[in-house]
């Protein structure tokens, strides 16, 4: 999810992440996180020893990045810590050279790494500070670490949300590899929006129970500016795979069309009981249809319009004709 | 070393704040409430309502005297552990009338949910106090009673989910000895606050805050508790604490990360928040 593997793309905070309210207070600090073997849960200690040891892990920085590299990426025992993070958001203070291999992580990424925890503990619990203490306890931290969030879960929904649109973007970008590269069919419009909202909404089914509640908190007037945000970040983000295959839209009425699309159908699914869904797949397909539709109806009316005036035109020149007012004299 | 507005040297600076809390001990929450109208209750119930502790914490109250705070966290975690097993028992709705029994069992004996505070504080008087409103009040399950100082606690490293020390840390000499020590005895993600008497920047307000804390407070003091001078002591105690801002760089100096303040009566209290990462 947020995490990437060492040797792959440096690691970046995930774009959606920053738009979330209620950030750290005044500098950000970074913690040192020590990963060794097999060693599941990282230690957390004081600034002043994590001030100590940043200063020598800069000192290694001297040897070959190749070989410490190499020597950094082979350490971690291959799919067992998704945790850690080969370069904090300062390349300067990671340890990339010798035998440490101590990174540095940011508050953010801490708070990240609980959310996503927590969202274990949702079904159970609901979007709410349990589940977040809930999953603080899974890293090894106290159950007192959910203080950080506000009480009401809005923080962890909104995590929800933007790995989902994030998972998402991964998803089609994936797509669009393929039909670049030749290996697949280019869709069709319809076919490849009705395909991605169903994919989006897919990411919400082993939530489905508790999601009415995250729906009812997105609203909260609080928390509209980063719901809208992310929400509309989402739509623009399908349109632009879509391609361009211009359907006689221009930009606002396409989010707008796609917005309510993904809005329906979302609430359908919530009181959707049929067997894998069907009823709100079958409503997601009628309604984006009815999208297809209304651009060709569109289109038609103005070619219409543009008929009807022609053949207006048409007939006052006729009449001018058989009235002989066309003949010159 | 100061002492309210006094000069005096550290070992001395202990003693007679030992004596003045040796000396109000009895007449402790009366006081409080006289001098705040009352208000220090809701101030409590703030700091409890944000420290929103789920059933399972683990408490360590410093310079927690008399209890406020200790029996604040009992309600609290025994109302969201009614809640907890009330939706526990929502789900269960088609239980064979065995399964209902044992989960009566099990859970009639856990209203707290295993959570515990430690009630520490370095007089014994005020320990004291503290035992006896406890009998009296009914609170006996979850809470332990330990004489000890702030500077150098008496307990293992990385024990407890949260550390509160409410009006105390005034009262303590070495404030940067007293951090570290909360820093030392907190689990990772273990959160520190702190409810304090602070700055007031608004200046008519921190004018009538000034009239009324060293015209009206030691004449209360005089004749509620008899013994005017303690309660100078507190009122100058209080202007000579580091503001704000101060104290939150102390606390992140010890090491705890996310560190916040809220002003709690445009400031006349703050409640700091910080947590061991």
């Amino acid at each position: 999810m947020a995490t990437r593997w060492p040797g792959a793309t440096p690691y970046s905070p995930i774009p959606a992440a920053k738009n979330l309210p209620g950030g750290g207070t005044g500098q950000e600090r970074e913690r040192k996180v020590v990963s060794k073997g097999n060693q599941q849960y990282p230690p957390l200690r004081a600034l002043q020893a994590s001030a100590v040891l940043r200063r020598a892990s800069d000192e290694h920085k001297k040897e070959p990045l190749a070989s410490s590299s190499q020597q950094h990426f082979d350490s971690p025992p291959a799919g067992h810590q998704p945790e850690q993070k080969p370069q904090g958001p300062h390349p300067s203070y990671t340890g990339q050279g010798g035998q440490e291999s101590e990174d540095y992580e940011s508050e953010e990424q801490l708070q990240h790494r609980i959310l996503t925890a927590a969202l274990e503990f949702v079904p159970e619990h609901g979007w709410t500070a349990e589940a977040i203490a809930e999953g603080a306890k899974t890293l090894g931290l106290s159950v007192a670490a959910a203080g950080m969030f506000r009480s009401d879960g809005s923080e962890l929904i909104l995590h929800f949300v933007s790995e989902c649109n994030s998972k998402l973007s991964e998803l089609l970008q994936k797509e669009q590899k393929l039909v670049q590269l030749g290996e697949a069919e280019k869709k069709p419009i319809d076919e490849f929006l009705r395909d991605a909202v169903e994919a989006r909404l897919r990411m919400l089914i082993p939530y489905i129970e508790k999601w009415p509640q995250a729906l009812s908190i997105l609203l909260l007037p609080r928390n509209i500016p980063s719901s809208l945000n992310l929400l509309t970040s989402m739509i623009d983000d399908i349109w632009h795979y879509a391609g361009d295959q211009s359907t006689d839209f221009n930009w606002y009425t396409r989010r707008a069309v796609l917005t309510g699309i993904y809005n329906t159908t979302e609430l359908v699914m919530m009181q959707d009981s049929s067997p894998g869904f069907e009823d709100t797949w079958r409503f997601l397909g009628n309604r984006v249809a009815d999208a297809m539709a209304m651009s060709s109806t569109a289109s038609q009316v103005q070619s219409t319009g543009e008929a009807v005036v022609q053949g207006l035109m048409g007939a006052a020149v006729t009449i001018k004709n058989l009235a002989g007012l066309n003949q010159r004299r | 070393m100061h002492f309210g507005f006094q000069t005096v040297t550290e070992e001395e600076r202990r003693e007679k704040i030992y004596q003045v809390f040796e000396n109000v001990a009895k007449k402790y929450d009366v006081m409080n409430d006289s001098m705040t109208l009352g208000i220090h209750r809701v101030w409590k119930d703030i700091l409890v309502h944000k420290m929103n502790p789920c059933p399972g914490t683990l408490l360590l109250d410093v310079a927690g005297g008399t209890g406020d705070i200790a029996f604040r966290f009992i309600n609290y975690v025994r109302s969201v552990r009614q809640r907890q097993l009330q939706r526990k028992l929502k789900h269960h709705q088609n239980l064979s009338w065995q399964e209902i029994f044992e989960s009566y069992q099990k859970d009639e004996f856990n209203s707290l949910g295993d959570s515990q505070v430690v009630v520490c504080d370095i007089n014994r008087e005020m320990l004291k106090v503290g035992k006896q409103k406890a009998e009296h009040l009914g609170y006996s399950e979850g809470l332990s009673w330990v004489l000890g100082n702030a500077e150098e606690l008496p307990f293992d490293d990385d024990k407890f989910d949260v550390y509160t020390i409410a009006f105390g840390i005034r009262n303590v000499t070495r404030i940067d000895l007293a951090l570290q020590e909360a820093y030392r005895v907190l689990k990772p993600g273990g959160r520190f606050l702190c409810l304090e008497f602070s700055h007031v920047s608004n200046p008519l307000l921190s004018r009538l805050y000034d009239l009324y804390s060293f015209q009206v407070i030691p004449v209360l003091g005089e004749v509620i508790a008899g013994d005017w001078r303690s309660y100078q002591y507190l009122v100058e105690s209080i202007r000579q604490f580091p503001p704000q801002e101060e104290l939150k760089v102390m606390i992140e100096d010890a090491g705890f990360f996310k560190v916040d303040y809220e002003n709690l009566n445009f400031g006349i209290v703050a409640i700091h928040s910080g947590f061991k990462l």
